[in-house]
Protein backbone atom coordinates (compact mmCIF):
# COMPACT_ATOMS: atom_id res chain seq x y z
CA UNK A 1 0.00 0.00 0.00
CA UNK A 2 1.19 3.80 -0.52
CA UNK A 3 1.94 5.19 2.94
CA UNK A 4 0.29 8.31 3.86
CA UNK A 5 0.84 11.88 2.44
CA UNK A 6 2.81 10.57 -0.75
CA UNK A 7 -0.19 9.10 -2.48
CA UNK A 8 -2.82 12.34 -1.97
CA UNK A 9 -6.76 10.90 -2.33
CA UNK A 10 -5.67 8.46 -4.86
CA UNK A 11 -6.81 10.82 -7.82
CA UNK A 12 -3.21 11.72 -8.41
CA UNK A 13 -2.27 7.94 -9.19
CA UNK A 14 -5.18 6.57 -10.46
CA UNK A 15 -4.16 7.95 -14.09
CA UNK A 16 -1.08 5.40 -13.62
CA UNK A 17 -2.35 2.33 -12.85
CA UNK A 18 -5.51 0.14 -11.09
CA UNK A 19 -5.78 0.97 -7.64
CA UNK A 20 -7.56 -2.22 -7.20
CA UNK A 21 -4.11 -3.82 -7.71
CA UNK A 22 -3.19 -2.15 -4.34
CA UNK A 23 -3.84 -3.65 -0.56
CA UNK A 24 -5.39 -0.36 0.50
CA UNK A 25 -5.05 3.22 -0.67
CA UNK A 26 -3.51 5.28 2.98
CA UNK A 27 -4.50 8.51 2.17
CA UNK A 28 -3.58 11.94 3.47
CA UNK A 29 -3.23 13.18 6.77
CA UNK A 30 -7.35 14.08 7.46
CA UNK A 31 -7.83 16.66 10.32
CA UNK A 32 -11.28 17.71 11.58
CA UNK A 33 -11.26 21.28 10.27
CA UNK A 34 -8.91 22.06 6.91
CA UNK A 35 -5.50 23.19 7.17
CA UNK A 36 -3.49 24.98 5.41
CA UNK A 37 0.12 23.84 6.02
CA UNK A 38 3.40 25.31 6.56
CA UNK A 39 4.79 28.36 4.37
CA UNK A 40 6.81 27.46 1.33
CA UNK A 41 9.81 26.48 1.31
CA UNK A 42 8.56 22.59 1.89
CA UNK A 43 11.11 20.37 0.49
CA UNK A 44 14.44 20.00 0.39
CA UNK A 45 15.89 16.77 -1.41
CA UNK A 46 18.92 14.89 0.59
CA UNK A 47 21.19 12.43 -0.10
CA UNK A 48 19.41 9.29 -0.26
CA UNK A 49 16.06 10.91 0.04
CA UNK A 50 14.03 14.28 0.67
CA UNK A 51 12.90 16.71 3.86
CA UNK A 52 9.33 17.51 3.72
CA UNK A 53 7.18 19.84 6.72
CA UNK A 54 4.19 19.88 4.82
CA UNK A 55 2.21 20.86 7.65
CA UNK A 56 -0.34 18.78 7.05
CA UNK A 57 -2.57 20.72 4.46
CA UNK A 58 -5.34 18.91 4.01
CA UNK A 59 -9.41 19.92 2.93
CA UNK A 60 -10.38 18.57 6.57
CA UNK A 61 -12.67 15.53 7.25
CA UNK A 62 -16.08 16.89 5.59
CA UNK A 63 -13.91 17.27 2.16
CA UNK A 64 -12.20 13.96 2.78
CA UNK A 65 -15.02 12.18 2.95
CA UNK A 66 -16.37 13.01 -0.68
CA UNK A 67 -12.59 12.07 -1.61
CA UNK A 68 -13.03 8.73 0.18
CA UNK A 69 -16.54 7.73 -1.39
CA UNK A 70 -14.98 8.93 -5.05
CA UNK A 71 -12.36 6.32 -4.56
CA UNK A 72 -14.82 3.65 -3.61
CA UNK A 73 -15.04 3.11 -7.70
CA UNK A 74 -11.83 1.65 -7.97
CA UNK A 75 -13.07 -1.12 -4.93
CA UNK A 76 -9.76 -0.92 -2.69
CA UNK A 77 -9.61 -0.35 0.57
CA UNK A 78 -9.59 3.10 1.97
CA UNK A 79 -7.64 3.70 4.97
CA UNK A 80 -7.60 7.12 6.26
CA UNK A 81 -4.80 8.94 8.21
CA UNK A 82 -5.91 10.97 10.97
CA UNK A 83 -4.28 13.84 12.59
CA UNK A 84 -5.02 16.72 15.40
CA UNK A 85 -3.75 18.47 18.21
CA UNK A 86 -6.24 16.86 20.93
CA UNK A 87 -7.85 13.62 21.67
CA UNK A 88 -11.14 15.59 20.81
CA UNK A 89 -9.66 16.79 17.59
CA UNK A 90 -8.63 13.02 16.41
CA UNK A 91 -12.53 12.05 17.64
CA UNK A 92 -13.97 14.32 15.34
CA UNK A 93 -12.43 13.31 12.55
CA UNK A 94 -13.88 9.76 13.06
CA UNK A 95 -17.13 10.91 14.08
CA UNK A 96 -17.50 12.38 10.22
CA UNK A 97 -15.93 9.41 8.59
CA UNK A 98 -17.37 6.64 10.65
CA UNK A 99 -20.66 5.45 8.40
CA UNK A 100 -17.95 5.09 5.75
CA UNK A 101 -18.13 1.48 4.60
CA UNK A 102 -15.56 2.36 1.77
CA UNK A 103 -13.25 3.22 5.28
CA UNK A 104 -11.60 0.24 6.33
CA UNK A 105 -9.57 1.81 9.33
CA UNK A 106 -8.00 4.37 10.49
CA UNK A 107 -4.04 5.16 10.60
CA UNK A 108 -3.52 7.77 14.08
CA UNK A 109 -1.42 9.77 13.07
CA UNK A 110 1.01 10.40 16.56
CA UNK A 111 4.17 11.18 14.88
CA UNK A 112 3.84 14.11 12.68
CA UNK A 113 7.04 16.01 13.22
CA UNK A 114 5.54 19.24 11.02
CA UNK A 115 2.94 20.33 13.19
CA UNK A 116 3.80 22.26 16.70
CA UNK A 117 1.55 21.06 19.01
CA UNK A 118 -0.30 17.72 19.09
CA UNK A 119 1.08 15.31 16.21
CA UNK A 120 4.44 14.06 17.22
CA UNK A 121 4.06 15.44 21.13
CA UNK A 122 1.46 12.55 21.26
CA UNK A 123 3.42 10.28 19.85
CA UNK A 124 6.90 10.19 22.47
CA UNK A 125 4.81 9.87 25.92
CA UNK A 126 3.90 6.27 26.41
CA UNK A 127 1.15 7.35 28.73
CA UNK A 128 -0.11 9.64 26.83
CA UNK A 129 -0.56 7.28 23.66
CA UNK A 130 -2.11 4.57 26.11
CA UNK A 131 -4.71 7.21 26.81
CA UNK A 132 -5.22 8.65 23.70
CA UNK A 133 -6.16 5.19 22.05
CA UNK A 134 -8.16 3.87 24.72
CA UNK A 135 -10.42 7.35 23.98
CA UNK A 136 -10.64 6.68 20.35
CA UNK A 137 -11.05 2.58 20.79
CA UNK A 138 -14.27 3.55 22.32
CA UNK A 139 -15.37 6.13 19.11
CA UNK A 140 -15.34 3.41 16.65
CA UNK A 141 -15.43 -0.23 15.58
CA UNK A 142 -13.16 0.32 12.57
CA UNK A 143 -9.22 -1.18 12.77
CA UNK A 144 -6.89 0.98 15.19
CA UNK A 145 -3.73 1.29 13.09
CA UNK A 146 -1.37 3.33 15.60
CA UNK A 147 1.63 5.24 13.04
CA UNK A 148 4.61 5.67 15.51
CA UNK A 149 7.35 8.24 15.43
CA UNK A 150 11.29 7.22 15.18
CA UNK A 151 11.61 9.79 16.72
CA UNK A 152 12.00 8.83 20.17
CA UNK A 153 14.48 6.71 22.53
CA UNK A 154 12.46 3.42 23.05
CA UNK A 155 9.73 2.86 20.11
CA UNK A 156 8.93 -0.44 21.90
CA UNK A 157 7.97 1.49 25.19
CA UNK A 158 5.38 2.85 22.78
CA UNK A 159 4.06 0.33 20.72
CA UNK A 160 3.45 -1.55 24.01
CA UNK A 161 1.53 1.85 24.88
CA UNK A 162 -0.77 1.76 21.75
CA UNK A 163 -1.38 -2.39 21.94
CA UNK A 164 -2.51 -2.02 25.95
CA UNK A 165 -4.88 0.78 24.63
CA UNK A 166 -6.22 -1.46 22.30
CA UNK A 167 -4.82 -1.07 18.83
CA UNK A 168 -5.33 -3.46 16.18
CA UNK A 169 -1.92 -2.50 14.75
CA UNK A 170 0.83 -0.43 14.33
CA UNK A 171 2.77 1.24 11.45
CA UNK A 172 6.18 2.02 11.76
CA UNK A 173 8.17 4.69 10.70
CA UNK A 174 7.44 7.86 9.98
CA UNK A 175 9.71 9.87 8.93
CA UNK A 176 12.99 11.26 10.96
CA UNK A 177 13.35 14.93 11.69
CA UNK A 178 16.13 16.80 10.23
CA UNK A 179 17.16 19.63 8.72
CA UNK A 180 18.91 20.98 5.72
CA UNK A 181 21.10 24.39 5.34
CA UNK A 182 21.47 26.25 1.76
CA UNK A 183 25.07 27.62 1.79
CA UNK A 184 24.55 30.11 -0.73
CA UNK A 185 22.09 31.88 1.04
CA UNK A 186 23.05 31.23 4.24
CA UNK A 187 19.97 30.32 5.66
CA UNK A 188 18.27 27.07 6.70
CA UNK A 189 16.00 25.67 3.25
CA UNK A 190 12.79 24.65 4.40
CA UNK A 191 10.52 28.02 5.72
CA UNK A 192 9.37 25.62 8.97
CA UNK A 193 13.33 24.83 9.97
CA UNK A 194 12.68 21.17 10.32
CA UNK A 195 11.44 18.64 8.29
CA UNK A 196 11.34 15.44 7.82
CA UNK A 197 13.33 12.76 6.75
CA UNK A 198 12.25 10.24 3.95
CA UNK A 199 13.32 7.98 1.28
CA UNK A 200 16.43 5.35 1.02
CA UNK A 201 18.08 6.95 3.37
CA UNK A 202 15.90 5.82 6.59
CA UNK A 203 15.34 2.33 5.77
CA UNK A 204 17.96 0.54 7.86
CA UNK A 205 16.47 2.61 10.60
CA UNK A 206 12.84 1.38 9.86
CA UNK A 207 14.03 -2.14 9.77
CA UNK A 208 16.01 -2.22 13.03
CA UNK A 209 12.49 -0.24 14.26
CA UNK A 210 10.12 -2.80 13.03
CA UNK A 211 12.70 -5.63 14.04
CA UNK A 212 12.36 -4.65 17.38
CA UNK A 213 8.51 -3.76 17.72
CA UNK A 214 7.36 -7.47 16.10
CA UNK A 215 9.22 -8.50 19.26
CA UNK A 216 7.66 -6.46 21.23
CA UNK A 217 4.42 -6.91 20.70
CA UNK A 218 2.00 -9.54 19.57
CA UNK A 219 -0.59 -6.88 17.11
CA UNK A 220 0.56 -6.94 13.42
CA UNK A 221 2.77 -3.90 12.28
CA UNK A 222 2.81 -2.12 8.77
CA UNK A 223 6.89 -1.78 7.92
CA UNK A 224 7.75 1.84 6.28
CA UNK A 225 10.45 3.42 5.74
CA UNK A 226 12.55 3.99 2.56
CA UNK A 227 11.10 1.21 0.59
CA UNK A 228 11.80 1.50 -3.13
CA UNK A 229 10.94 -1.79 -4.48
CA UNK A 230 10.38 -5.68 -3.59
CA UNK A 231 13.75 -6.28 -2.17
CA UNK A 232 13.23 -3.43 -0.02
CA UNK A 233 9.60 -4.65 1.39
CA UNK A 234 10.82 -8.33 1.67
CA UNK A 235 13.26 -7.00 3.68
CA UNK A 236 10.55 -5.29 6.08
CA UNK A 237 8.49 -8.67 5.53
CA UNK A 238 11.22 -10.71 6.83
CA UNK A 239 12.00 -8.41 9.79
CA UNK A 240 8.20 -8.93 10.88
CA UNK A 241 5.73 -6.89 9.11
CA UNK A 242 2.81 -8.34 8.19
CA UNK A 243 2.59 -5.44 5.51
CA UNK A 244 4.41 -2.73 3.81
CA UNK A 245 3.84 0.49 2.59
CA UNK A 246 5.67 2.84 -0.26
CA UNK A 247 6.60 6.84 0.94
CA UNK A 248 8.93 9.02 -1.19
CA UNK A 249 9.57 6.66 -3.68
CA UNK A 250 5.75 6.86 -5.34
CA UNK A 251 7.40 10.19 -6.00
CA UNK A 252 10.31 9.50 -8.09
CA UNK A 253 8.42 6.10 -9.85
CA UNK A 254 4.50 6.25 -10.09
CA UNK A 255 4.36 2.77 -10.54
CA UNK A 256 6.58 1.96 -7.71
CA UNK A 257 3.69 0.22 -5.73
CA UNK A 258 2.34 -2.53 -8.15
CA UNK A 259 6.02 -2.93 -9.51
CA UNK A 260 6.62 -3.81 -5.70
CA UNK A 261 3.35 -6.10 -5.70
CA UNK A 262 4.15 -8.07 -8.66
CA UNK A 263 8.08 -8.40 -7.22
CA UNK A 264 6.92 -9.72 -3.83
CA UNK A 265 5.03 -12.42 -5.94
CA UNK A 266 7.37 -13.30 -8.33
CA UNK A 267 9.57 -13.84 -5.01
CA UNK A 268 7.49 -16.05 -3.46
CA UNK A 269 6.85 -18.01 -6.31
CA UNK A 270 10.49 -18.75 -7.66
CA UNK A 271 11.66 -19.70 -3.55
CA UNK A 272 8.77 -22.23 -3.37
CA UNK A 273 6.37 -19.93 -0.94
CA UNK A 274 2.61 -20.76 -1.21
CA UNK A 275 2.17 -17.75 0.92
CA UNK A 276 3.44 -13.96 1.80
CA UNK A 277 2.81 -15.23 5.64
CA UNK A 278 5.37 -17.40 4.87
CA UNK A 279 8.19 -15.36 4.66
CA UNK A 280 6.69 -12.43 7.71
CA UNK A 281 9.10 -12.77 10.23
CA UNK A 282 11.10 -15.52 8.52
CA UNK A 283 14.56 -13.83 9.21
CA UNK A 284 14.15 -13.83 12.81
CA UNK A 285 13.28 -17.06 13.01
CA UNK A 286 16.76 -17.96 10.98
CA UNK A 287 18.53 -15.91 13.11
CA UNK A 288 17.33 -17.07 16.24
CA UNK A 289 18.28 -20.75 15.18
CA UNK B 1 -3.20 13.10 -20.36
CA UNK B 2 -0.23 12.57 -18.33
CA UNK B 3 1.68 9.53 -18.37
CA UNK B 4 5.13 7.91 -17.99
CA UNK B 5 7.13 7.68 -21.15
CA UNK B 6 10.28 6.29 -22.35
CA UNK B 7 11.30 8.35 -24.95
CA UNK B 8 14.95 7.86 -27.20
CA UNK B 9 17.25 11.11 -26.93
CA UNK B 10 17.82 12.14 -31.01
CA UNK B 11 19.95 15.13 -30.27
CA UNK B 12 22.13 16.39 -27.07
CA UNK B 13 23.92 18.94 -27.75
CA UNK B 14 25.69 22.26 -25.98
CA UNK B 15 24.64 25.71 -26.30
CA UNK B 16 26.64 27.71 -24.19
CA UNK B 17 28.75 26.83 -21.38
CA UNK B 18 26.90 24.80 -18.70
CA UNK B 19 23.34 24.85 -21.05
CA UNK B 20 22.30 21.60 -22.97
CA UNK B 21 19.72 21.42 -25.34
CA UNK B 22 18.05 17.90 -25.21
CA UNK B 23 15.68 16.88 -28.49
CA UNK B 24 13.45 13.67 -27.71
CA UNK B 25 11.50 11.48 -30.48
CA UNK B 26 8.49 12.20 -29.50
CA UNK B 27 5.93 15.13 -28.48
CA UNK B 28 3.70 13.51 -25.90
CA UNK B 29 0.77 16.26 -26.89
CA UNK B 30 2.74 18.97 -24.60
CA UNK B 31 1.54 22.81 -24.38
CA UNK B 32 3.24 25.51 -23.88
CA UNK B 33 4.63 26.49 -20.11
CA UNK B 34 3.95 22.87 -19.55
CA UNK B 35 6.74 20.74 -18.00
CA UNK B 36 8.24 17.24 -17.19
CA UNK B 37 9.34 15.28 -14.63
CA UNK B 38 12.91 13.99 -15.88
CA UNK B 39 14.71 10.37 -14.06
CA UNK B 40 18.18 11.44 -14.49
CA UNK B 41 18.85 8.16 -12.88
CA UNK B 42 17.67 4.72 -13.21
CA UNK B 43 18.77 4.35 -9.40
CA UNK B 44 17.27 6.36 -6.88
CA UNK B 45 20.28 8.64 -6.66
CA UNK B 46 19.74 11.70 -7.00
CA UNK B 47 16.26 11.17 -5.23
CA UNK B 48 13.52 13.37 -7.33
CA UNK B 49 12.86 14.00 -10.92
CA UNK B 50 13.83 17.05 -12.20
CA UNK B 51 11.51 18.97 -13.74
CA UNK B 52 12.29 20.87 -16.64
CA UNK B 53 10.23 22.92 -18.84
CA UNK B 54 9.15 22.05 -22.36
CA UNK B 55 11.38 24.26 -24.70
CA UNK B 56 9.65 23.00 -27.75
CA UNK B 57 6.98 20.34 -28.63
CA UNK B 58 5.94 18.75 -31.97
CA UNK B 59 4.25 15.45 -32.66
CA UNK B 60 7.60 13.80 -33.88
CA UNK B 61 9.40 16.07 -30.81
CA UNK B 62 9.94 17.01 -27.39
CA UNK B 63 12.98 19.71 -26.98
CA UNK B 64 14.26 20.40 -23.48
CA UNK B 65 17.00 23.27 -22.64
CA UNK B 66 18.51 23.64 -19.54
CA UNK B 67 20.78 24.43 -17.12
CA UNK B 68 23.43 21.92 -15.75
CA UNK B 69 22.89 23.17 -12.17
CA UNK B 70 23.97 20.37 -9.78
CA UNK B 71 24.61 16.37 -10.06
CA UNK B 72 20.74 15.57 -11.70
CA UNK B 73 21.20 17.71 -14.59
CA UNK B 74 24.91 16.84 -14.83
CA UNK B 75 24.11 13.26 -15.66
CA UNK B 76 20.73 14.30 -17.72
CA UNK B 77 23.69 15.84 -19.61
CA UNK B 78 25.69 12.45 -19.82
CA UNK B 79 23.09 11.06 -22.03
CA UNK B 80 23.75 10.74 -25.41
CA UNK B 81 21.84 10.25 -28.86
CA UNK B 82 20.32 6.54 -28.67
CA UNK B 83 20.06 6.32 -25.16
CA UNK B 84 16.88 6.83 -23.18
CA UNK B 85 15.06 8.82 -20.98
CA UNK B 86 12.33 8.15 -18.37
CA UNK B 87 10.06 11.10 -18.09
CA UNK B 88 6.57 12.16 -16.60
CA UNK B 89 4.63 14.73 -18.50
CA UNK B 90 3.29 17.03 -20.12
CA UNK B 91 2.35 18.17 -16.56
CA UNK B 92 0.93 21.43 -15.27
CA UNK B 93 -0.66 24.68 -16.50
CA UNK B 94 0.14 26.09 -20.18
CA UNK B 95 -0.06 29.64 -21.40
CA UNK B 96 -3.66 30.76 -22.10
CA UNK B 97 -3.81 32.78 -25.63
CA UNK B 98 -6.12 35.82 -24.88
CA UNK B 99 -8.44 37.90 -27.76
CA UNK B 100 -5.52 40.36 -27.65
CA UNK B 101 -3.38 41.08 -31.30
CA UNK B 102 -0.75 41.66 -29.84
CA UNK B 103 2.08 39.59 -27.57
CA UNK B 104 4.52 41.38 -24.69
CA UNK B 105 7.04 38.45 -23.55
CA UNK B 106 9.65 39.31 -21.35
CA UNK B 107 12.48 36.15 -20.46
CA UNK B 108 14.97 36.30 -17.77
CA UNK B 109 17.76 33.89 -17.92
CA UNK B 110 16.76 30.06 -18.41
CA UNK B 111 13.92 31.79 -18.09
CA UNK B 112 13.62 31.79 -21.57
CA UNK B 113 13.64 27.80 -22.25
CA UNK B 114 10.05 27.77 -21.91
CA UNK B 115 9.26 30.96 -23.53
CA UNK B 116 10.38 29.74 -27.24
CA UNK B 117 7.82 27.33 -27.36
CA UNK B 118 5.03 29.91 -26.70
CA UNK B 119 6.46 32.31 -29.50
CA UNK B 120 5.77 29.85 -31.57
CA UNK B 121 2.61 29.13 -30.35
CA UNK B 122 1.93 32.80 -30.35
CA UNK B 123 3.16 33.63 -34.22
CA UNK B 124 1.15 30.32 -35.29
CA UNK B 125 -1.99 32.05 -34.16
CA UNK B 126 -1.03 35.18 -36.28
CA UNK B 127 -0.29 37.57 -32.93
CA UNK B 128 2.40 40.45 -32.92
CA UNK B 129 5.29 39.25 -30.59
CA UNK B 130 7.77 42.28 -28.72
CA UNK B 131 10.37 39.69 -26.96
CA UNK B 132 12.46 41.20 -24.20
CA UNK B 133 15.38 38.49 -23.70
CA UNK B 134 17.57 39.12 -20.19
CA UNK B 135 20.33 37.95 -19.40
CA UNK B 136 23.81 37.87 -16.94
CA UNK B 137 25.78 38.12 -20.27
CA UNK B 138 26.11 37.88 -23.93
CA UNK B 139 26.98 34.08 -23.28
CA UNK B 140 23.82 33.63 -21.40
CA UNK B 141 21.69 34.73 -24.25
CA UNK B 142 21.20 31.60 -25.64
CA UNK B 143 19.78 30.72 -29.25
CA UNK B 144 19.38 34.12 -29.84
CA UNK B 145 19.18 33.70 -33.12
CA UNK B 146 16.15 31.67 -32.95
CA UNK B 147 14.43 33.14 -30.88
CA UNK B 148 15.19 36.16 -32.56
CA UNK B 149 13.57 34.96 -35.64
CA UNK B 150 9.87 34.11 -33.75
CA UNK B 151 9.61 37.98 -32.51
CA UNK B 152 8.11 40.75 -34.42
CA UNK B 153 10.07 42.77 -32.20
CA UNK B 154 13.24 41.81 -30.33
CA UNK B 155 15.31 43.11 -27.57
CA UNK B 156 18.36 42.47 -25.63
CA UNK B 157 19.25 43.57 -22.02
CA UNK B 158 22.26 42.10 -20.00
CA UNK B 159 23.47 42.88 -16.10
CA UNK B 160 27.64 43.55 -17.80
CA UNK B 161 26.10 45.23 -21.33
CA UNK B 162 28.16 42.83 -23.21
CA UNK B 163 25.24 42.30 -25.24
CA UNK B 164 22.25 45.09 -25.57
CA UNK B 165 21.50 47.17 -23.44
CA UNK B 166 22.96 47.35 -20.17
CA UNK B 167 19.48 47.38 -18.26
CA UNK B 168 17.21 45.54 -16.50
CA UNK B 169 14.86 43.76 -18.54
CA UNK B 170 11.49 44.88 -17.26
CA UNK B 171 13.46 48.83 -18.16
CA UNK B 172 13.63 47.59 -21.23
CA UNK B 173 10.17 46.07 -21.40
CA UNK B 174 8.30 48.66 -19.46
CA UNK B 175 7.12 51.16 -22.19
CA UNK B 176 5.73 48.08 -24.48
CA UNK B 177 3.78 47.21 -21.16
CA UNK B 178 2.90 50.50 -20.77
CA UNK B 179 1.64 51.65 -24.56
CA UNK B 180 0.74 48.24 -26.48
CA UNK B 181 -2.97 46.53 -25.88
CA UNK B 182 -1.25 43.28 -25.28
CA UNK B 183 -1.51 39.90 -22.96
CA UNK B 184 1.88 39.77 -21.02
CA UNK B 185 3.70 36.83 -20.11
CA UNK B 186 6.73 36.60 -18.51
CA UNK B 187 9.33 33.23 -16.91
CA UNK B 188 12.37 33.89 -15.33
CA UNK B 189 13.79 34.78 -11.67
CA UNK B 190 11.47 36.04 -8.69
CA UNK B 191 12.17 39.70 -9.01
CA UNK B 192 11.68 40.08 -12.86
CA UNK B 193 8.81 38.25 -12.75
CA UNK B 194 7.28 40.40 -9.79
CA UNK B 195 8.25 43.67 -11.43
CA UNK B 196 6.63 42.50 -14.90
CA UNK B 197 3.53 41.64 -12.73
CA UNK B 198 3.04 45.11 -11.16
CA UNK B 199 3.75 46.72 -14.40
CA UNK B 200 0.88 44.97 -16.20
CA UNK B 201 -0.97 45.25 -13.42
CA UNK B 202 -0.39 49.30 -13.19
CA UNK B 203 -1.17 49.35 -17.44
CA UNK B 204 -3.87 46.81 -16.75
CA UNK B 205 -2.29 44.29 -18.88
CA UNK B 206 -3.38 40.58 -18.34
CA UNK B 207 -0.37 38.93 -17.57
CA UNK B 208 0.56 35.48 -17.24
CA UNK B 209 3.89 34.00 -14.96
CA UNK B 210 6.04 30.69 -15.01
CA UNK B 211 6.84 29.96 -11.81
CA UNK B 212 9.95 27.82 -9.91
CA UNK B 213 9.58 25.73 -7.33
CA UNK B 214 11.45 22.70 -5.74
CA UNK B 215 8.81 19.45 -6.62
CA UNK B 216 8.83 16.06 -5.26
CA UNK B 217 5.73 13.96 -7.25
CA UNK B 218 4.78 17.00 -10.00
CA UNK B 219 1.55 15.17 -9.98
CA UNK B 220 -0.57 17.48 -7.03
CA UNK B 221 0.12 14.68 -4.27
CA UNK B 222 2.67 15.49 -2.05
CA UNK B 223 1.71 19.46 -1.52
CA UNK B 224 5.82 20.10 -1.34
CA UNK B 225 6.05 23.16 -4.10
CA UNK B 226 2.73 25.23 -3.11
CA UNK B 227 2.81 28.97 -3.03
CA UNK B 228 1.23 31.64 -1.16
CA UNK B 229 -1.76 32.82 -3.62
CA UNK B 230 -4.36 35.59 -3.57
CA UNK B 231 -7.75 34.17 -2.57
CA UNK B 232 -9.89 31.65 -1.38
CA UNK B 233 -7.50 28.98 -0.73
CA UNK B 234 -3.80 30.30 0.91
CA UNK B 235 -2.00 27.74 -0.99
CA UNK B 236 -1.58 26.96 -4.63
CA UNK B 237 0.62 23.59 -6.37
CA UNK B 238 2.85 24.48 -8.56
CA UNK B 239 2.88 21.17 -10.23
CA UNK B 240 -0.37 21.33 -11.22
CA UNK B 241 -1.88 24.76 -10.79
CA UNK B 242 0.68 25.97 -12.09
CA UNK B 243 3.86 26.35 -13.31
CA UNK B 244 1.99 29.01 -14.99
CA UNK B 245 -0.82 31.33 -12.77
CA UNK B 246 -2.66 34.52 -13.69
CA UNK B 247 0.18 37.59 -12.54
CA UNK B 248 -2.57 38.74 -10.05
CA UNK B 249 -2.82 36.01 -8.06
CA UNK B 250 0.46 34.75 -6.97
CA UNK B 251 1.91 38.51 -6.79
CA UNK B 252 0.35 40.90 -4.42
CA UNK B 253 1.19 42.87 -2.31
Amino acid sequence: MPASGCFGYGEEYAPFFDLSRLGAVVVKGTTAEPCAGNPPPRLAETTGGMLNAIGLQNPGAAAAREKIVALQQWSVPVIVNVSGHSAAQYRAVIEVLDDLSALAAYEINISCPNVKAGGMAFGTDPAVVAALVRELRCATKKPLIIKLSPNVTDVTAIARAAAEGGADALSLINTLLGMAIDIERRRPVLANLTGGLSGPAIKPVALRMVWQVTSAVEIPVIGMGGITNARDAIEFLMAGASAVAIGAANFTNPLVCPETVEGIRSYLAENGFASVREIVGLAKKEWQK
Amino acid sequence: MLKLHTLKIIKQEPVAPGYQRLTLARGIAAQAGQFVQVRASETFDPFLRRPISVHDAAEDRLVLLYRTVGRGTALLAAKKAGETLDLLGPLGSSFPLTDRAQAVVVAGGIGAAPLYYLLRTLKRAGKQVSFFYGARTEAELLLREEYRALATNYSEATDDGSAGSRALVTDLAAPAIASLDATVYACGPSPMLKEVARLADYYGRSCFVSLEAQLACGVGACLGCVVPVRGQEKYRRVCVDGPVFAAGEVFFC
